[in-house]
């Protein structure tokens, strides 16, 4: 039976050249810029000389250094993960429950959002400004002196500011579909507000809690850049281990070992996710969160409550923003407050070349990843061929691991003849496209599942091929997904580190590796600008994105919805 | 009789069940559809009559069998090559587009000229009646509108044969009626061969040339609606088709029946002692009042008719009298002599 089937797969494929264009050229693409890095990352830790071998395993091991590194990758992980979510589960009950008005709202979703959004330093050094030997609060106002920044603590707390958005976007949605309704009709039935908080509303976001936790895991797991800042020496991580191993001993294989490790809670991380969370969501995720009426089921001093707590939190956020936006315009920080344009300056002359370059490498890899993603995402959802569902895992690997492995996993495989592509803007273009497109693929899946597969029967019947239909009715109908697709492209470009640190170089370079140079170089008032500027132009991009998409949606999402999609 | 259009010879197609294993969606399937014919695939849900037509659509592939239109083999012949007008359930108009832009697509595709596309374009919408709707946008239509929209996009193009798939099932009772009456008569205005699904018998026989009825994937019975409704093959059709009782019959002689006790003269064809089962249409039983024979257990008053349930023996029998004399009806209770007219008797096989 599969044979047959894939035997008419294979033969309405060779027929419809189109398609087969498509997957021909995906899977190579696919093939070189994420299963041939991934398999010479491989062979690299596994083997010497040709031999198969599990000594750099066993020899990483039993290094101390290294065991302490797992280990406190999994601690900083979890606890991150339970802060996190534990914050997120807050202000999505102060979104939902509280009774807010909708400019409150908006207000509370900027300052949850702005961290995801930022690059990766933003908080890290905003927690430096604050609690460093000359920090705002802990020099400044408590009047201490030589205290440290850095440790597991600062660690987890920046790290949490910056991922909690995370599990307010998952448990927002999750708890707005938990029917007030289901609540009242408990309060209704006699049941005291605090019992059914704990009969009704928790047990439906359990699911919720889960998935938040192990996403924010995950996060932690793979953060290179706030450990990198904020860690210090006495608490090795996982990432930063094998960056340093790599550009401090040029020792790759030690270094490809070490982020192998980081594979394996990763893809533990992933499957859970994957096979049990993703299958125990009671309430149907719809991604829409609409108005609703105050919920009786929160008590007034409740709702007081988590409007205080999340508006704290919100406060702290804003606080952080605003000491950076402070320490990109005063002399230097903390000993000479005085006023400057000074590092503008600085970044606008001596840092143009890493804006350039990045600007650059955003806008090329902005159209080729919203295009790639959003045909990935039409032909896994739509069309019929051999191998399909591979094409969709293999699709999304880079995605899910943690980009440490992958960048180091690049500048294995393209370091060398016949790929020596290392050095260059393709190969950190690629790295994005492949990186981040999955965001893209997935929203064009989830678009395409509302939209019913006649359409497009109806474009064949009219006498258009596969390419024609694709054009003419699909990407039309798709585009949302494309700008959303595109859009993420841009705000990762301008933003990720994790893995292009290993493959930037002097003529190629990013404005978040001059970030990390000058706070090693201690020139915290160029860091604090260029990440000022960053946050700037991704703020502009997003919002004009976010306008072409309202102007988009309005023929299609609404009405057209209803009385098309159906049926 | 003009030539064949459409040919299916032995045209089977096969899913995958995650319980059942392998099942047949559509099992051996032969039909031909005459030049300009109007035939209808009738059945319950699930009895592969649209998996049939998505075949001929080229939507699916069969896993056995041939398919042809015109003359030439199109069995594994995309469907953008196929010169089909397909008519969806759910309209499938491009929401993105406008009226005009919908009905154009076909007309784009080929790349005919603008002039022309103009033309054919108004022409069509001036035939289903939507002149002057070129500007709106689809969700802006009624449904009905839409499927007429669908309907012109579908025939603008002058397809070769022209494919409905449920196309009035989400439409109301009374626009269903409309809309049915003006795909039959455009059909035969520009005279293409045409297959149209339904579950819906009375729709089928008012709008079919010929049916066939399909059953688990297989065609059970085709032919005109007099043959379906009086010459049903099977007791599927017979049940499937109009209200039915089909009673056990012994054979007395050449031209004599015995049904529940009641000698009946009908020319079964069989010899004496052998039995039957008969098809026998309401309202080819008479009932009158009487002493003794059969049992009013039910009436329903409709109007123009009244329906009965009357128990005959062991059989419980749906009899229909339209009455003009306006009679009393018969009441629960009353004992009735119940006579069948052996020309509205047919036997199964």
């Amino acid at each position: 039976m599969a044979a047959r089937g894939l035997a008419a797969e294979t033969r309405r494929m060779l027929r419809d050249p189109a398609l087969l264009g498509a997957v021909v050229v995906l899977w190579l693409l696919l093939g070189l810029f994420v299963l041939y890095p991934l398999a010479e990352l491989l062979v690299r830790a596994f083997s010497d000389e040709g031999r198969f071998t599990l000594e750099p395993l066993l020899g990483s091991l039993a290094d101390s250094h290294h065991r302490a590194a797992f280990v406190n990758s999994l601690i900083l992980g979890g606890t991150v993960g339970v802060l996190g979510t534990v914050l997120g589960f807050l202000f999505a009950m102060t979104a939902t429950r509280a009774g807010l008005g909708r400019h409150w709202l908006t207000l509370l979703d900027a300052a949850a959002l702005l961290p995801l959004v930022s690059p990766p330093f933003t908080t890290s050094i905003a927690i430096v400004f604050s609690f460093g030997p000359k920090g705002f609060i802990s020099h400044d106002l408590l009047g201490l002196d030589n205290v440290s920044a850095y440790g597991f603590w600062s660690t987890a707390l920046a790290e949490t500011l910056t991922y909690f958005p995370i599990a307010y976007l998952t448990l927002r949605p999750i708890i707005a579909a938990i029917d007030p309704n289901l609540e009242e009709m408990a309060f209704s039935l006699g049941g005291s507000r605090w019992r059914i908080f704990r009969t009704v509303t928790l047990p439906l976001a359990v699911p919720g809690f889960a998935n938040a936790f192990l996403l924010l895991f995950a996060a932690s797991l793979a953060d290179f850049a706030t450990p990198l800042i904020l860690a210090g020496n006495n608490f090795p991580v996982l990432p930063t281990q094998a960056y340093l191993q790599i550009t401090g001993m040029f020792d790759f294989k030690g270094g490809a070992v070490l982020s192998l490790m980081l594979l394996v809670p990763a893809a533990a991380v992933y499957l859970l996710q994957r096979y049990w969370v993703g299958r125990r969501v009671y309430v149907t995720v719809t991604g829409k969160v609409g108005q609703r009426s105050r919920s009786r089921a929160i008590a007034p001093w409740a709702a007081v409550l988590l409007v205080v707590a999340t508006v704290l939190v919100a406060v702290a956020i804003l606080y952080f923003y605003a000491l950076l936006l402070y320490a990109s315009l005063v002399v230097a920080f903390g000993a000479n407050n005085s006023f400057t344009w000074q590092h503008y300056h600085v970044i606008f002359t001596e840092g143009l070349p890493a804006i350039r370059d990045t600007l650059i490498i955003a806008l090329i890899g902005m159209p080729l990843g919203g295009f790639y993603g959003v045909l990935v995402g039409y032909l896994i959802a739509r069309r019929r061929f051999p191998g399909r569902q591979a094409m969709e895992i293999v699709s999304m690997i880079n995605y899910a691991l943690p980009g440490t492995i992958v960048g180091i996993a690049y500048l294995i495989a393209f370091n060398d003849p016949p790929l020596a592509l290392t050095g260059g803007a393709l190969i950190i273009v690629a790295c994005y496209i492949f990186r981040y497109s999955p965001t893209g693929i997935r929203a064009t899946v989830a678009l395409l599942q509302q939209i019913d597969r006649s359409l497009e029967e109806a474009s064949a019947s009219l006498g258009a091929g596969s390419g024609q239909t694709f054009r003419r009715v699909t990407l039309p109908l798709i585009a949302p997904a494309f700008f959303a697709g595109l859009g993420v492209v841009f705000i990762r470009s301008m933003t990720a580190i994790s893995a292009t640190i290993f493959l930037v170089s002097l003529s190629w370079t990013l404005i978040t590796v001059r970030i990390l140079e000058n706070m090693t170089e201690l020139a915290l008032g160029p860091a604090a600008a260029f990440s000022v500027f960053v946050i700037v132009v991704v703020f502009v991009v997003v919002s004009g994105l976010s306008a072409l998409l309202m102007r988009l949606r309005t023929p299609m999402a609404g009405a057209a919805a209803r009385s098309l999609l159906g049926g | 009789m003009a030539a064949t259009s459409i040919r299916l010879d032995g045209v089977s197609k096969r899913f995958d069940h995650t319980v059942k294993g392998e099942v047949y969606a559509v099992r051996r399937v032969s039909l031909s559809v005459a030049t300009g014919e109007l035939l209808t695939l009738l059945g319950p849900s699930g009895c592969g009559k649209s998996t049939t037509l998505r075949m001929i659509a080229g939507f699916e592939e069969p896993d056995e069998g041939t398919i042809s239109i015109d003359g030439r083999d199109v069995t594994h012949v995309l469907p953008n090559r196929r010169g089909i007008g397909f008519v969806f359930q759910n309209y499938a108009l491009f929401p993105h587009l406008s009226i005009f832009e919908n009905v154009a697509y076909g007309l784009r595709v080929q790349g005919r000229p603008e002039t022309e596309i103009a033309r054919a374009v108004g022409e069509v919408l001036e035939l289903v009646g939507l002149a002057g709707y070129e500007r709106q946008q689809p969700h802006q239509l009624s449904g009905g509108e839409q499927q007429r929209v669908a309907l012109a996009r579908a025939v603008v193009f002058h397809p070769k044969v022209l494919l409905f798939d449920e196309p009035l099932s989400n439409l109301d009772a009374k626009l269903r009626v409309e809309m049915r009456e003006q795909i039959r008569s455009l059909q035969k205005r520009i005279g293409i061969t045409t297959v149209y699904v339904t579950h819906d018998q009375e729709e089928a026989m008012a709008i079919s040339d010929r049916i066939a009825v399909m059953d688990r994937g297989e065609v059970v019975q085709d032919g005109t609606a007099q043959d379906l409704y009086y010459r049903p093959a099977t007791e599927f059709v017979a049940r499937f088709i109009g209200r039915t009782n089909i009673l056990g019959a012994r054979v007395l002689s050449a031209d004599e029946v015995e049904i529940e006790g009641l000698k009946v003269p009908f020319r079964s064809g069989l010899t004496a002692g052998q039995t039957a089962r008969l098809v026998v249409r309401p309202e080819m039983i008479e009932l009158a009042p009487a002493s003794t024979g059969g049992e009013v257990v039910q009436h329903t008053f409709l109007g123009e008719k009244t329906d009965y349930l009357v128990k005959l023996g062991s059989s419980t029998l749906q009899a229909t009298a339209s009455d003009h004399s306006r009679r009393p009806i018969l009441q629960i209770g009353q004992p009735v002599a119940v006579r069948f007219h052996a020309e509205g008797i047919h036997i199964l096989k």
